[in-house]
C-alpha cells in the first residue's frame, strides 16, 4: 500500500467536495472567529494570569506594572449587593470595597470603623452613633448620617431579600441627628446590636448615589460603591473580580495596587493555582492534601479557628432519643478527636460547649470523653440496646461532612447503635431537616451552625423551642422551658456580666441534656504562598488579607 | 428542500416547547424549597414566605407554567432568584465562553478525529492503527475530571507553561479544549475508522483503483465521502455531549461558562435560571442538528427530503 500524504488543496477543485469542506470551514471559522476575541483584547493586567515562569528575576524594569494580590475562592458570588448576599466568602470579598460601621476584631472586641464612637442610653433602647468625619465613598459623595439611614432602611426593607433582616428587625427607626450623628431606636433591648453591626457583612455601607449607576438599582447592586480600601474595577462572572486600591482611603493604605479574586470551584484546581504560583492565597484546598501542604516550604497553611460548630442534631421528639441517657450515650460513643485527626486531617477542634470558643457567652463544659463502655451502660439503663437510627448528612457543605458522618456511624455501631447514613444535595437536605416533628423520621442529622457575628445570640436559637421548624431551624426540636427562659432573658439583658452568666447557665443545661452529639468547631483552612506576609483570619470563616504584602 | 426545512423548524419549535414543560416540571420535582435556600439558614420564616410569594411559588403549578410560558414567548426568561438579575442577560453573559470551548472541541473532533480515523483505516493493522486505537480507547474511557486535573498538574504546576484556570489568556484555552475534546475526538476517530473500513472494501473502490485512479483520490473522494455520513451524524450529536461536558470541564478549569452557572443554579433551586439554561442548551442542540441534517443533502445527493 502506498501512503502518500493527501494534498488537501487538490480537494478544493473537486466540486463534490465543496460541501464537505464548506461544513468544516464553517465549523472552523465559527470556532476561530469566536476564539481570538479574548486573546486579542489585551486582556487586563498580564500579571493576573502570569504563569510565573520567572517572576522575581525581572525585577529591574519594575516601575509601571501594578502589583496584584491574587486570591482563589470556590464560590461565584450570587450577588455583590451587600445587604442581600448570603455567603460568608462573598461578604469576605465585598469587604474589600464596602465597610461595616464598626469593626469586630478576632476576640470579638468592638472597635471604631466608619463610626468613631457611640453612646447607649441607660434603658438600652437608643444607640447614638457618631460617624468618622470626612470619609467619602468611592464616587466622591460624603459618607454622612443621611447615607447611613438610607443604607439601614434598605437593609430593613421587607421587599428586599436580606438574610440579616431578622437580626436587625429590632431597629424601629433610624434618626438623623446631624450631619455625622445618627440614632437607632430599638423596639426592645438587644445588646448584641453593636456586634451585629460590626460582624454582619450585610450591614456594610454603600453610597446611596450609586444605585443609579450603571448596573445598579435599588433592588440589586452589582457594583458596590463603598468606602473601603479597594474600589470595584471589573467582574467577569464565573471567573474573576478585580478591585483597585482606593488612593483616597481614610485609613491605612494597603500594599497591593490590585486584588484579583479568582473564582475556581474545584478545590484541586485552586491548590494547583497556588502551587504553580498563579495565585497567592486560596481557601479550602482539598482537605486530604493538608498534610502535604504543611510539608511544602513554598506555602503556609493557616487552620483558622472559626465559629462554625458541627453537631449531629438528635431528633429529641423521637421515642428513643427523647431519653436523655441515650443522647448522652451517643456523645460518649463517638471519638471526636480521632475523626478530626483522621477524617478532617486536623481541620477541627473538639467542642467543649454548645458554641465556639470565639463567641461571646462561651463557657467551657466538662468534656464527653470517648467512653464506649459508659455509652453501652447508659444505653442499657435506658433499655435502648441494638437500636437503629436514620442519619443524614450533606455532601460538600462542610469539611468532610459525609465522610465524618460515616465515621460517626462507625463509632455508634460499636455500642450497638445501628445508624444508616445517607446524603443528599443541600437544598434537598434543608428541606428534609425542616419537616415538622410528627412526620420527621430523621433521627440524626449532621449540621453546621455559624452565627453571623461573635455573639451567642444566634447560636442559642438552636436550643430555643420557639425556633423549632417551621418557625426556625431548631432542628433538634429540643424543648426545655428553663433554657428558653434563660436564652430569652439573655437576649435582652443589657448588663454584660449577667448576660454572659445567663448563657453560661443555659450552656450547662444544654450540655447535660445533649440534644446534639457535640462534635467540633471546624477550622477554616487558608493556604498562601510563603513569599507573602501579613495574612490573617477572622473567626467568621474569613481570610484577613487586605494588608498582605511581600514577605521580604 | 425548503419544505423539509420548514417541517424541521416546526418540529424544532415543538421540541423546545416540550423541553420547556419537562424542565419546568423536573426542577420542581427536586426536593428543597428555593425560597429557603435563597433566604439563607438564618432568615425568619416570614421572610422566607415573602420570597415564596415574590417568586410566584405560592401559585398552582399550571398558573406558574402559564406565566413562565407567556413571558418566554416574549423572550423574557424571568429573573434569577439567586442573582436577582434577568436570566437572559446572565445566560448571554456566559454563553460565549461555553460556545467557544464547544466549537473549538467540535472542530478538533471534526479534523483530528476524521484524519486520525482515515489514517487508521487506511493503514489497518499497522503500528499507526494500533497507536490510534489505543489513543482513542484512552480518550473514550478517561473521566473528564481526572484528565483535566492531570493536565493541570503537568502543564501548570510542573512545567509552568499554562494557566491552571480562568479564560483570560489565549493559552487558557489549551487545557479546557483538550479535556473537553478528548472524548469526541476519540469517538469520531473510531467512527470514521470503522466506517472507512467498510467503504474501502466496496466494489466501487476496487473498480476505481483498477481503472488507475490515483490513490489519494480513491481514498478521499470515493471512500471518505461515502464514509462521512454516519460521522457527521455523530459530530452533531457530540455537540450536545460537549455542552453537557462543559459542566465538568468548566468546574475543573474555573471557566466562566454556562455549565458552571447551571450547577450553581441547580444547587440554589433557582428555577428560572435552570429553565433558561436548559432551554438555551436545547435550542442550540436542536439548531446544530438541524444544520447537520441539511448538510447530508450536500454530502450525499441520494438523500432527498420530501
Amino acid at each position: 500500500m502506498k501512503n502518500k500524504p493527501f494534498p488537501a488543496i487538490t480537494l478544493l477543485r473537486r466540486r463534490s467536495w465543496l460541501a464537505l469542506v464548506g461544513v468544516m470551514i464553517v465549523i472552523l471559522v465559527a470556532g476561530v472567529s469566536c476564539q481570538p476575541a479574548p486573546a486579542a483584547q489585551p486582556e487586563q493586567p498580564a500579571e493576573v494570569e502570569e504563569p510565573v515562569s520567572a517572576p522575581e528575576e525581572e525585577a529591574p524594569a519594575e516601575p509601571k506594572e501594578p502589583t496584584a494580590f491574587r486570591i482563589a475562592v470556590g464560590i461565584d458570588p450570587d450577588t455583590l449587593d451587600p445587604i442581600q448576599n448570603t455567603t460568608t466568602t462573598v461578604g469576605n470579598m465585598a469587604e474589600y470595597m464596602v465597610e461595616t460601621l464598626l469593626f469586630a476584631d478576632k476576640e470579638g472586641d468592638i472597635l471604631p470603623q466608619l463610626v468613631a464612637d457611640w453612646d447607649i442610653s441607660d434603658d438600652g433602647l437608643e444607640y447614638t452613633l457618631h460617624l468618622r468625619e470626612g470619609v467619602t465613598f468611592h464616587d466622591g459623595t460624603a459618607m454622612d448620617a443621611e447615607a447611613i439611614k438610607w443604607n439601614l432602611d434598605r437593609l430593613l426593607d421587607p421587599d428586599l431579600k436580606s438574610p440579616a433582616r431578622g437580626t436587625f428587625n429590632v431597629i424601629e427607626d433610624v434618626e438623623v441627628v446631624d450631619e455625622y450623628t445618627f440614632r437607632l431606636h430599638l423596639s426592645d433591648t438587644f445588646p448584641p446590636l453593636l456586634a451585629a453591626l460590626a460582624g454582619s457583612s450585610n450591614a456594610t455601607i454603600i453610597s446611596p448615589a450609586s444605585v443609579d449607576q450603571e448596573g445598579n438599582s435599588y433592588e440589586t447592586i452589582t457594583q458596590p460603591v463603598g468606602t473601603g480600601p479597594y474600589i470595584f474595577k471589573e467582574r467577569v462572572k464565573g471567573e474573576r473580580i478585580v478591585v483597585a486600591r482606593n488612593e483616597d482611603y481614610w485609613g491605612e493604605q494597603p500594599y497591593y495596587d490590585e486584588v484579583v479574586f479568582r473564582i475556581v470551584p474545584e478545590a484541586a484546581t485552586r491548590e494547583s493555582l497556588l502551587l504553580a504560583g498563579q495565585v497567592d492565597l486560596i481557601i479550602l484546598p482539598p482537605i486530604s492534601d493538608l498534610p502535604a501542604l504543611k510539608q511544602n516550604p513554598d506555602v503556609e497553611v493557616l487552620l483558622a479557628p472559626s465559629i462554625l460548630t458541627l453537631c449531629s442534631s438528635d431528633l429529641t421528639t423521637d421515642e428513643v432519643l427523647s431519653d436523655v441517657r441515650v443522647r448522652q450515650a451517643l456523645n460518649y460513643a463517638v471519638d471526636k478527636q480521632a475523626i478530626i485527626d483522621s477524617v478532617l486531617f486536623g481541620a477541627g477542634q473538639v467542642l467543649d460547649a454548645p458554641m465556639s470558643p470565639s463567641l461571646y457567652g462561651y463557657c467551657p463544659q466538662p468534656p464527653y470523653e470517648y467512653n464506649p463502655e459508659k455509652a453501652k451502660q447508659l444505653l442499657a439503663e435506658a433499655g435502648a440496646e441494638n437500636i437503629e437510627l436514620g442519619f443524614i448528612a450533606p455532601t460538600g457543605r462542610y469539611v468532610q461532612d459525609f465522610q465524618a458522618a460515616q465515621a460517626i456511624a462507625g463509632f455508634l455501631s460499636e455500642v450497638g447503635v445501628k445508624a444508616s447514613v445517607s446524603t443528599m444535595d443541600w437544598p434537598s437536605y434543608v428541606g428534609a431537616i425542616l419537616i415538622p416533628p410528627e412526620e420527621n423520621e430523621l433521627d440524626l442529622h449532621l449540621l453546621g451552625w455559624a452565627p453571623d457575628f461573635l455573639d451567642a445570640f444566634q447560636q442559642m436559637l438552636q436550643f430555643d423551642s420557639s425556633q423549632a421548624p417551621p418557625n426556625g431551624l431548631e432542628t433538634s426540636f429540643y424543648s426545655n422551658p428553663e433554657v428558653d427562659e434563660l436564652i430569652n432573658t439573655a437576649r435582652k439583658e443589657t448588663d454584660s456580666a449577667i448576660r454572659e452568666d445567663l448563657y453560661c447557665q443555659a450552656s450547662e443545661i444544654i450540655w447535660e441534656e445533649a440534644p446534639w452529639i457535640f462534635l467540633w468547631v471546624q477550622r477554616f483552612p487558608i493556604v498562601y504562598r510563603s513569599d507573602v506576609a501579613n495574612v490573617d483570619y477572622h473567626p467568621t470563616e474569613k481570610f484577613a488579607a487586605i494588608y498582605a504584602r511581600p514577605a521580604k | 428542500m425548503s419544505r423539509y426545512i420548514a417541517q424541521r423548524l416546526l418540529a424544532a419549535v415543538l421540541t423546545l416547547i416540550g423541553v420547556s414543560v419537562i424542565v419546568f416540571v423536573l426542577v420542581r420535582l427536586a426536593p428543597g424549597d428555593p425560597a429557603r435556600v435563597i433566604a439563607g439558614l438564618l432568615a425568619a420564616e416570614e421572610d422566607v414566605q415573602r420570597i415564596r410569594v415574590k417568586m410566584g411559588l405560592d401559585q398552582p403549578l399550571p398558573v406558574q407554567y402559564a406565566m413562565f410560558f407567556g413571558r418566554m414567548i416574549q423572550g423574557d426568561l424571568g429573573t434569577s432568584a439567586r442573582t436577582r438579575e434577568p436570566v437572559l442577560g446572565e445566560v448571554l453573559d456566559r454563553l460565549p465562553a461555553t460556545m467557544k470551548l464547544a466549537l473549538i472541541s467540535m472542530t478538533m473532533a471534526g479534523i483530528v478525529g476524521v484524519v486520525g480515523g482515515v489514517a487508521a483505516a487506511y493503514r489497518r493493522n499497522s503500528k499507526l492503527d494500533f497507536v490510534i486505537s489505543v489513543g482513542t480507547l484512552f480518550g473514550i474511557s478517561m473521566p473528564v475530571y481526572w484528565l483535566g486535573l492531570m493536565l493541570i498538574v503537568l502543564f501548570a504546576v510542573r512545567l509552568h507553561w499554562l494557566p491552571a484556570a480562568g479564560s483570560a489568556k489565549a493559552t487558557s484555552y489549551v487545557m479546557p479544549s483538550l479535556t473537553l475534546a478528548a472524548f469526541s475526538v476519540a469517538l469520531v476517530a473510531r467512527m470514521t475508522r470503522s466506517s472507512m473500513l467498510e467503504v474501502l472494501g466496496e466494489d466501487y473502490v476496487r473498480t476505481a483503483r483498477a481503472k488507475g485512479v490515483r490513490e489519494q483520490v480513491v481514498v478521499l473522494r470515493h471512500a471518505l465521502k461515502n464514509a462521512l455520513i454516519p460521522v457527521i451524524t455523530v459530530i452533531g450529536l457530540q455537540f450536545g455531549a460537549l455542552l453537557g461536558g462543559a459542566v465538568l470541564t468548566e468546574t475543573v478549569f474555573g471557566w466562566p461558562g454556562m455549565g458552571r452557572l447551571l450547577v450553581d443554579s441547580i444547587f440554589a433551586r433557582d428555577y428560572p435560571m435552570v429553565q433558561g439554561i436548559v432551554l438555551i442548551f436545547s435550542f442550540l442542540f436542536v439548531a446544530v442538528n438541524l444544520l447537520i441534517d441539511i448538510t447530508y443533502a450536500y454530502i450525499d445527493p441520494r438523500i432527498h427530503y420530501d
